[in-house]
């Protein structure tokens, strides 16, 4: 186990890596993958061969995170994908500027103010309304691959 | 027409109405507006006594389709209203319907005849026991005369139609419901089998009779043909009547005892797979279909018109030549009392009959198949075909065998072979779409060598002849496929899911090949080995420019061959070596001249050259070594250290003593020579380094890695003796360290990881020293608890873990341990109990942290509950005080919870707590040890309360969750109600609202649950009551809310419910049980708002006639059958018959409009 740790240290502290390399033959549906640049989640995994006696290869179908478009790649199975890494961040909505950015707060008590409303319409709908309302809003942050965008909203007013 | 039933309108008025209903008839037709018709129609079927609108549509409308509707509005009313109407009534309506059906015979739109007649059919049915048997048959009187042809072939047709309706009304696989119980459906099949069928069925026969010379002679109009066709058509639909009242179950076991004598079998349901039955209508049926030589005029029959159309290519698929030889075919499965017990005489003589008339059908094979190329229907083929499997299935293999020989020099076995040549290759050819006929006429071939060959003992003896027979053919098969398979090994594998779907269905075929090859194994095994050294041979000649890959496609054809001739699955069963194999070659006592044993070898040192990377990139590709791991797995619960060598004892103990010195000595070869002190050993060395290889050289390759796992290494941990050798291997224990120490398994897909561990902690069982074995265990999973331990203490521990590679490594290590978990046995339990131990912590802070990642999360709410079960299981002490902990911080972790995610833990949840409970009753009739299942009880009740407020009535919308959650209330309220009784009022409520939810659901099995909940709740009450306890206390009481509102009590609320769900909705009959049982306590309980509510029920009905009915029947309901007021099984049995007797009585009309 001991060359995992270290793989794994070495990750931790680089931080920067975007990506990180896994075999096509192990990703599964519902996990993440890059194709084409973006990070997409998976939705359907196919696998066929290059003729009878062949190696096998695995078809992905997958939907950017970001734009909802739809993404497809044929990789043999053996070879490596990347797969984005991909986190969710919870911050309290502050404000809401006119020009449409969020100001947030984050756990270590500064402000976030370089996001703008999603464009998600429900979303969009959602969080204007509660925040005129004067609600307490939680917003879910996803990023990955240096792209952030607000996914989730949650009402921790008071009960 | 006397006591026809309803007010009669005056014309305008059914004028008016008959325009209505034909322009909403035409308005669906042409699919306009089809729910603004159906509001005009439906009041029609709905209303009151609307018979004679409908008779007046029947008679005078030019629409077709509005025919159609009054008709099937008659149909409804009668059954709705049938309490209502006086017997003259009754009967006046089915004759109205009988003389329409005769009197427009020949009028076009046939299906409104049909349907008129299925009407009549069905009061025929709904009214058979209030009329008295001359009723019956004045009606049915009306209906021979027709049939037996006095008033032309019109009329025979439209008897004969309205026998079909009245037939398959009457087989419970048909008949109607009309909210009658299957009761009443059951006593009109038997007094229907025994009274009329076979008069029917000879009524049929003359009919045919009649118009059968006319056909002979050529000189039948068509009606007439049509007539002889319905009329086999109907004798056939009779002889598929499943006849009850045989008593074939008394006596099978006299006539197996002399099966042996003279080679008739009594074999059900091994005709199921064609969907044929085998028929036994008893003895009353000899005269109508043996004595009176009716078989022989229909064989002729079918013979002379044969001839006269062997011209006419299409005349095979006339309505006549198809029903003639269904009835034929049918008549081929006649078995059981019928036959005299003559010792099988008549009953091989009728066969011989047949047969001698079907091999016509299929005989010479080739000109057979070159004519059906040629255009010509395969249908009489196929059916010549059944006919011999139902001879098959019939005889014994002997006796099949000798059927054939009063007519041909050879015996029946031979011809079955050289048919099923000429069927193998027109199969493997494939090269056209005309040819489907192929693979439906393979399939019943094979099932018949599988009947004749899968049987054992004195039922299966095959001649010298057919041995041979048997051997010729399957060399013709392996060949044919052999090509078959090297032409298509440049196609493109296309179908991805090709492993999933029709493996089950090649591997059906491929045992079938081996049964034809065990037949025969002096010859065939030799030559398998012959086939699989030459293409061996080839390979390893080879010098890289030839392109193998027909050979390997070959090669992989062998291979799934020759596993299923050597080997049986055993699908859960303990393989042995097949007897066709263990009891052949009686001659050979040389190891290395035992042709099983050689051709053994030959193809594991095929396998070991896999093992070579340069021979595993040139030859081995993925699909031949699934091949290869797939045969190995096979041959190793076969022929690895077998059973019997292991106990030093050789051969099946029942075995003579007296047989001869060879056989066994040749079977004593077979089984030792990879036994425990033989080479075993070396082989499971090379098996294990051969499943080494797959998992790390073929990146990616999934299916074949999932064979590995799955397969191979799960049979090599399956029996004790051999696990001992395993452990001590030098190649296992580099599995074991690989797989604990080395990243390379990680690049398994997880699902395959925790198979893996479950293997490997499998093996641990075989240590004889309990602390050697738990230090194994150790071995393998410390590093991962370790990892585990090591990542869920990390201070960085939230932004590590979101990354992908963590995300993926952690689920990996939670497979694995599960995996381990799954293996456990009472003498690692120690270990793995260290294991979860150290992990519980860990797992609780990364089920916090994933708590926004659904996969991971998911995974470890199951492993968790894997886990408790398993401490449950083993560890009682401990368990009680760990689900506490697990159920609170689960939840804590579910209420912030997206909604799918939700929806997934909850049911994880809820499967826990309902997997608590069950255990908790294991528990209980093992051990009384009342502290600690109280303690059991108490975590079910904590459990409740966190689980009730997360269940919105939105979510129970989820079928399976809401499932999940109803079966879990009423096992709760069944178990523990006084649990529930001490619930606080909030959660009670809501327990109490989602029952109410659930009783009105469309699902019939969450309804019986909720009713079953309602039941336990109630009767809890009540018995409390009468001990004089609490019972559920003031909430059981309609109370005075602090708002004035008048609060109901729940049980008066449920009582209200459950009547009002039984009076005016659609009720299901299937429920009436489960309702009956919750009605009674509710009723027992709430006594003076029972009364109260009937007599509500009572004031609102208008009409007096429905008053009193309605009165007495709820009389009835309480007072009748000896009722008292207790809750013992008997009242309610009691009252479940009572409620049955008053839905049947009241639900018809208490629905009308």
């Amino acid at each position: 186990m001991s060359d995992e740790e270290h793989h794994f240290d070495s990750k931790a502290d680089a931080g920067a890596s975007k990506t990180y390399p896994q075999q096509a033959g192990t990703i599964r549906k519902n996990g993440y993958i890059v194709i084409k640049g973006r990070a997409c989640k998976v939705v359907e995994v196919s696998t066929s061969k290059t003729g009878k006696h062949g190696h096998a290869k695995c078809h992905f179908v997958g939907i950017d995170i970001f734009n909802n478009k739809k993404l497809e790649d044929i990789v043999p199975s053996s070879h490596n994908c990347d797969v984005p890494h991909v986190t969710r961040t919870d911050y309290q909505l502050i404000d809401i500027s006119e020009d449409g950015f969020l100001s947030l707060l984050t756990e270590n008590g500064n402000t976030k103010d370089d996001l703008k409303l999603p464009t998600d319409e429900t979303l969009l709908a959602q969080i204007k309304d509660g925040f005129a309302e004067g609600k307490d809003l939680v917003v879910t942050v996803m990023s990955a691959m240096g792209e952030e965008q607000i996914c989730a909203l949650k009402d921790i007013g008071p009960k | 027409m006397q006591g026809f039933p309803g007010p009669l309108p005056d014309l305008a008025q059914l004028q008016s109405t008959m325009v209505a209903i034909e322009r909403a008839c035409s308005l669906i037709q042409m699919h306009m507006n089809p729910a603004e018709a159906e509001k005009i129609i439906n009041p029609l079927r709905q209303s009151s006594m609307p018979y004679q609108t409908c008779r007046f549509i029947l008679e005078n409308s030019e629409v077709p389709n509005a025919r159609f509707q009054a008709a099937g509005a008659i149909g409804d009313a009668a059954i709705r209203e049938w309490g209502m109407l006086t017997n003259e009534n009754r009967k006046s309506l089915i004759l109205f319907c009988l003389h329409y059906v005769m009197e427009h015979a020949s009028a076009a739109d046939a299906y409104v005849q049909l349907k008129v007649s299925a009407v009549a059919a069905q009061l025929v049915k709904r009214g058979w026991f209030d009329f008295i048997e001359a009723e019956k048959i004045g009606i049915l009187i009306e209906v021979k005369q027709a049939i037996l042809g006095f008033q032309g072939s019109d009329m025979q047709s439209a008897g004969i139609s309205f026998l079909e309706s009245l037939v398959s009304e009457f087989s419970p696989g048909t008949s109607t419901g009309m909210g009658l119980p299957k009761d009443y459906h059951e006593q009109c099949h038997s007094s229907m089998e025994l009274n009329y069928l076979k008069e029917f069925y000879c009524w049929a026969k003359s009919a045919a009779l009649n118009v059968a010379d006319k056909i002979v002679s050529c000189y039948a109009n068509i009606s007439e043909e049509k007539v002889c066709s319905r009329a086999l058509r109907f004798m056939f639909q009779v002889l598929n009547w499943n006849f009850k009242s045989s008593p074939s179950a008394l006596d099978n076991s006299s006539s197996k005892s002399n099966s042996g004598s003279f080679g008739i079998r009594p074999d059900m349901g091994l005709l199921k797979k064609f969907e044929r039955s085998l028929l036994e209508p008893g003895p009353l049926w000899h005269d109508a279909l043996l004595s009176s030589g009716h078989m022989l005029w229909l064989l002729n029959f079918y013979a002379i018109v044969r001839q006269k159309h062997s011209s006419d290519m299409l005349w095979f698929d006339s309505p006549l030549a198809v029903s003639a030889r269904q009835l034929i075919v049918q008549l081929c499965s006649l078995t059981g009392t019928i036959f005299p017990s003559d010792d099988g005489e008549m009953h091989i003589k009728h066969l011989t009959q047949i047969l001698s008339a079907v091999i016509e059908w299929v005989e010479p094979p080739n000109i057979i198949s070159g004519a059906l190329r040629s255009g010509r229907s395969e249908s009489e083929m196929i059916d010549g075909f059944h006919a011999l499997l139902s001879m098959a299935t019939l005889t014994s293999t002997m006796l099949f065998d000798n059927l054939l020989r009063s007519l041909r020099p050879f015996g029946t076995i031979h011809l079955l072979a050289t048919l099923t040549c000429e069927v193998v290759q027109t199969y493997v050819i494939k090269n056209d779409d005309e040819q489907t006929w192929s693979s439906e006429a393979l399939d019943i071939m094979l099932e018949i060598w599988t009947v004749i060959l899968g049987r054992s003992g004195n039922d299966m003896k095959i001649s010298a002849e057919g041995i041979s027979s048997a051997s010729n053919l399957f060399s013709t098969i392996v060949e044919s496929h052999l090509k078959a398979a090297a032409e298509s090994a440049f196609e493109d594998d296309s179908e991805a899911d090709y492993f999933h779907v029709s493996v089950s269905r090649r591997d059906e075929t491929l045992y079938a090949y081996a049964l034809i090859a065990r037949a025969a194994v002096e010859t065939t095994v030799p030559f398998l080995t012959r086939l699989f050294s030459e293409r061996f041979a080839l390979l390893s000649q080879n010098n890289e420019r030839m392109d193998p890959t027909q050979t390997l496609e070959e090669l992989y054809w062998l291979l799934l061959i020759t596993g299923h001739v050597l080997t049986d699955s055993g699908e859960g069963e303990t393989v042995l070596v097949p007897e066709a194999i263990q009891d052949g070659f009686s001659g050979v006592t040389e190891e290395l001249q035992h042709p099983v044993i050689v051709l053994s070898w030959s193809i594991i040192s095929f396998a070991k050259q896999s093992l070579d990377p340069k021979m595993r990139n040139a030859y081995f590709s993925p699909r031949l070594m699934e091949a290869v791991i797939w045969f190995l797995a096979r041959w190793v619960d076969t022929y690895l250290m077998p059973i019997d060598a292991a106990k030093g004892q050789l051969g099946i103990s029942g075995h003579d003593e007296g047989l001869q010195q060879h056989p066994q000595s040749s079977k004593k070869v077979l089984l030792s020579f990879a036994g425990q002190h033989s080479q075993g050993e070396t082989i499971l060395d090379t098996i294990i380094r051969i499943s080494m290889t797959t998992l790390t050289s073929y990146p990616g390759e999934n299916e074949l890695q999932a064979l590995t796992c799955w397969k191979l290494l799960v049979v090599l941990v399956r029996r004790r003796h051999v696990c001992i050798h395993l452990v001590a291997l030098e190649s296992w224990r580099d599995l074991a360290r690989a797989f604990a120490n080395e990243r390379t398994l990680f690049s398994l897909n997880a699902r395959l990881q925790r198979s893996l561990a479950e293997t490997l902690v499998c093996a641990a069982s075989s240590f004889k020293d309990l602390e050697t074995s738990n230090q194994y265990v150790r071995d393998l999973m410390g590093p991962m608890t370790a990892y585990l331990v090591d990542i869920s203490s990390r201070n960085d521990l939230k932004a590590v873990a979101q990354q992908a590679d963590a995300i993926y490594m952690v689920s990996c290590l939670l497979e694995r341990l599960r995996g381990a978990s799954r293996a456990t046995q009472p003498r690692t339990q120690k270990s793995i109990f260290e294991m979860g131990c150290a992990v519980m912590n860990s797992l609780l802070t990364l089920l916090e942290l994933y708590k926004n990642q659904g996969e991971v999360a998911f995974l470890s709410a199951k492993e968790t509950s894997i886990l408790v079960n398993f401490c449950l299981q083993l560890l009682r002490i401990y368990s009680s005080h760990n689900i506490g902990k697990i159920s609170l911080s689960l939840s804590t972790s579910l209420q912030s919870e997206a909604q799918t995610e939700k929806y997934k833990d909850l049911r994880a949840l809820l499967q826990l707590l309902t997997n608590i409970c069950s255990k908790d009753l294991v528990d209980f009739s093992s051990f009384s040890n009342d502290a600690e299942s109280t303690d059991i009880a108490e975590v079910i009740y904590v459990g409740l309360h966190i689980v009730t407020p997360l269940i919105s009535l939105e979510l129970l919308k989820y079928p399976k969750l809401s499932c999940d959650y109803f079966a879990l209330i009423s096992h709760l309220l069944e178990v523990y109600p006084e649990k529930v009784a001490q619930l606080n009022k909030e959660a009670f409520d809501h327990i109490v609202r989602t029952l109410d939810f659930g009783v009105c659901h469309q699902d019939v099995d969450i309804v019986d649950k909720c009713l079953r909940a309602v039941n336990a709740l109630a009767s809890y009450h009540y018995k409390e009551k009468i001990a004089g306890k609490e019972g559920l206390g003031a909430k059981a009481l309609s109370s005075e809310e602090s708002n004035g509102e008048f609060q109901q009590s729940i049980l008066s609320y449920f009582l209200r419910l459950l009547i009002q769900l039984l009076l005016y909705q659609d009720f299901r009959m299937e429920l009436a049980g489960s309702a009956a049982d919750a009605l009674f306590p509710l009723v027992l309980c709430e006594q003076d708002l029972y009364q109260r509510l009937v007599q509500e029920i009572l004031e609102k009905q208008s009409n007096p006639a429905i008053k009193t009915r309605l009165a007495s029947a709820f009389y009835a309901l309480t007072s009748t059958n000896q009722l008292s007021s207790s809750l013992d099984r008997n009242n309610r049995f009691r009252f479940r018959k009572n409620l049955q007797v008053f839905l049947i009585e009241v639900s018809g009309f208490m629905r009308i409009i």
